[in-house]
Parts: C-alpha cells; structure tokens; sequence
C-alpha cells in the first residue's frame, strides 16, 4: 500500500466515531504498516496498556502451577494450603508413580499363588504408612524450610500432609485391588492392618524420632508376616478374621495415644 | 512521517529473539503492535476488562510460542489472529453479555428500509453502512477477521445458525446494492 491512513481518519478511529465501511480500511492497512502501527501508538490509553504488560511479565514470572496443585485447587482446596500440600514429598509424581509400580507387580505376583498374593497384601498394608513417613522427611521435602516459617502449625500441616498422603496410597491400593484375581475378602483385607500400622508408627514417634519409629513399625511387620508365613499352615492367616481383629485394636489403642501425645509430636523430622 | 521500521529491528527478528527467551525483544514488540490491537480488540468488544485480558493472553501465548510463526504474512496479521481468538476466550469465560448495543436495533429501521431508503446505487462503503448494525458485525467477524461461523458466534453472542443466515443476508443485501 502506497499511501498511508490520513492522521484525522486514525483519530476518528481510535475514539470510535468512524463509519463502518472506513473503519474496515483502517484496519485492513495498520494489520500490516508499521508506520501507521507507530501513528496509532499515541491514541491509546498509555497508562491501561503499561498496566496490561506489567500483568503479562506477572504471568510470564509467576511459577507454573503443577498437576497436582491444579487438582487440589480443582477440588477447592484454598490455593496457599493447595501448594503447602502438593508440595509434600509423597504427593510428588515421582513418588506415585513409584507406588503405583510396586503395587502393579505384587498384584502380577499375587495372580502366581498365594505367596504372590501374600506380597501384595503385606505392601499394600505397608504402603500408606511410608507415604505418610515420606511426608515427615525433611531432606525430601523442597519447602521444609518455608513449611516450618509458614503460619501455621506444624502439627496440622504434618497431619493435613499425611491424610493426604494416606488418602492417596490407600485409594491407589484400593485400585489396584481390583485387579486382583477374584475378588473377594483379600482385596479389602490390606485396608486394617494399613491403617493400624500407620497410627501404630505415628503413635511410637511421639516417644522416639519418627524416621526410627516409622523403621521399628515396617520391622515389626515384616518379621510377624514371615513368621507367620513360615510357622503357619495358611500363608495369609495374617489376613485373616482373628488376626484383624487383633489389629483393630492396636490400631484403636495406638489412636488414643496419639490424642493424647499429639503435641510430642517431633514435627522437625530427621533423615 | 519518519519510517522506524528501517532503522529498528523487524518484527520478525525480534519474534526471533522472543522465541529465544529474550524479554527486552517481547517489550519492544509490546510497544509496537499493543495500541492497534487494543483499538482494534475495543471495536469488537465494549467490555474493557475483556480487551484487557485478551491483550494480556496474546502477548503471554507470543512469549510461548514466538517459535510458531514460520514467516507467513505479516507479524500483525499473524498477532490479530491470536488476539481475536484470545478475545473469544476471554467471553467465553464471562456471562453473555450484550454486544453492539442491541437496543439499536429498535430505534434504526431495518436494514431491508435502509436499503430501500438509499436507493441510488452506492460504493461498497455506502453499502455498508446501509446494513443494519448486527447485519454489518457478522460481516465484520466472519470476512475481515477471517472467523468461522463458531468463533463468530462466540464472540457475537448469538447462536451459529444465526450467525449463517445474518451473513446469507449480508451478502445477499451487499450483492443486490452494488449489482
């Protein structure tokens, strides 16, 4: 185009008062003259346009929000407790996914028998309970720092961190339950021991440091398993009816204590 | 009026550069093409807030994907198009709201009167203008923004198919005026 808009008609333009047919024209040459772009540049508000790009630099430096964090902001979770909690270390995909894998192998073995099924059974009792031990170690956790400045208290951050955490392994297992061969009483027969283990851990670590408690609890599991598996008949008499009741209790015993010792909680964590 | 254009970097350069990361580059080409896309974003839409967020999610989309553009026609063709689609976002997110003030519609005759009042044969401008105001913003969205009939609904805010048959009409008012 050779000749340029006339500066009168790009006034009109700009305040609105221009007929359709020439406003067409107007726009049809600025798209593509850079002169006419530059002759146009102080008809607009400056102040609202400096406003607009300090926004685009706001939303070109603010952080990306993460998957989780969506998700839980999605769900309605209030967007400062939302990052506070999908920062936790056993929400972080990484950690998911690596639970998830556990748990897809122990069910392929537990479709080879009942030691397979056995496996499946004792991680999946167990793995709420490292998620939730997971959330206590601070050498995992990138905001331990802030978590600890935050104001709010440790104490509810750590429990709000590993119901979260227990939520989602326990869904997970539950998950992956149903790909267990026939389903019937073992795919739910994980779900008491997970939860007695768990308190059980959270109640020891209100006496010594929770990493340690978290150990002594896995360690005392796995040893009843396997001498159960080894000195019993039936494999999964650890699963059975008399024995979940025995964990009721414990799990139901470990609750008081935790009521009551809540507050030696060590919430700074080891490790 | 001097011509920047030959002693400032070209747009394509400096999307380059914006493709490479270079924030200073996104400023200059903020500078340059914001006050005609705004002029031009505030002709289609009177909600100022939604010009304001469809101009702020053009420039964050030309951070991300500066790389995208292959050279093909002008950089501000290639901007409008992202603004004016941005802008049907930013509706989309918001309640419906009224566009081109409706209420016109009553106090005009209608486009049919129009064109029988101005009878003598008119230029391509007349003809537009004749054309009632709804008529004409159908016209303005589906031909000189390039929208699809979709698009155009949305930012209208009236349904697709009326979108189809206000453009039937349009063109078919514009051809029996210039014939």
């Amino acid at each position: 185009m050779s000749t340029h808009v006339d500066p009168d008609l790009l006034c009109a333009y700009a305040a609105g008062e221009i007929d359709a047919a020439h406003a067409f024209s107007v726009e049809a040459h600025v798209v593509r003259c850079p002169t006419c772009q530059a002759a146009v540049a102080p008809l607009a508000d400056p102040a609202r346009l400096d406003r607009v790009l300090a926004a685009v630099e706001d939303e070109l430096d603010a952080p990306r929000v993460g998957a989780i964090e969506r998700v839980l902001r999605g769900l309605g979770v209030r967007a400062d407790l939302a990052r506070l909690l999908a920062a936790t270390p056993s929400l972080s995909l990484s950690w998911l996914s690596s639970v998830a894998l556990a748990l897809s192998f122990s069910v392929l073995a537990a479709h080879h028998g009942d030691g397979g099924m056995l496996l499946f059974l004792c991680l999946a009792a167990l793995l709420p309970m490292a998620g939730v031990a997971v959330s206590f170690a601070r050498a995992l956790d990138p905001t331990f720092e802030i978590a600890v400045a935050a104001p709010f208290s440790s104490v509810r951050l750590l429990l709000l961190r590993a119901t979260a955490a227990l939520a989602t392994t326990i869904a997970m297992a539950g998950l992956a339950a149903v790909a267990l061969p026939g389903i019937g009483w073992s795919a739910v027969a994980w779900a008491v021991p997970s939860l007695a283990l768990t308190l059980a851990s959270l109640a020891l670590a209100t006496y010594v440091a929770p990493l340690t408690a978290f150990a002594i609890v896995t360690a005392a599991w796995l040893a009843t398993v396997l001498v159960n598996a080894t000195a019993s008949d039936d494999v999964l008499a650890i699963f059975g009816r008399p024995a979940q009741l025995v964990l009721v209790a414990l799990g139901a015993g470990a609750a008081l204590v935790l009521a009551r010792r809540i507050d030696r909680l060590d919430v700074r964590g080891d490790l | 009026m001097s011509t920047p254009s030959t002693v400032m970097p070209s747009d394509e350069s400096l999307l380059t550069a914006v493709g490479a990361g270079d924030r200073a580059a996104l400023r200059v080409l903020y500078e340059r093409h914001a006050p005609w896309l705004t002029l031009r974003l505030a002709r289609r839409c009177s909600d100022a807030d939604a010009v304001d967020d469809a101009l702020q999610d053009t420039f964050v989309a030309v951070w991300r994907s500066a790389g995208r553009y292959h050279g093909g026609g002008a950089v501000g063709a290639w901007l409008w198009g992202i603004a004016i689609r941005r802008l049907i976002d930013a509706l989309r997110r918001r309640p419906r709201r009224e566009f081109f003030s409706g209420e016109r519609e009553t106090l005009e005759p209608s486009a049919e009167e129009q064109v029988l009042l101005g009878v003598q044969h008119g230029d391509l401008g007349g003809a537009l203008e004749r054309l009632s105001p709804e008529l004409r913003a159908v016209i303005q969205a589906t031909i000189l923004d390039g929208l699809t009939t979709r698009e155009a609904s949305t930012l209208l805010g009236i349904p697709a198919g009326t979108v189809k048959t206000r453009a039937m009409r349009a063109r078919m008012l514009l051809r029996q005026e210039l014939a």
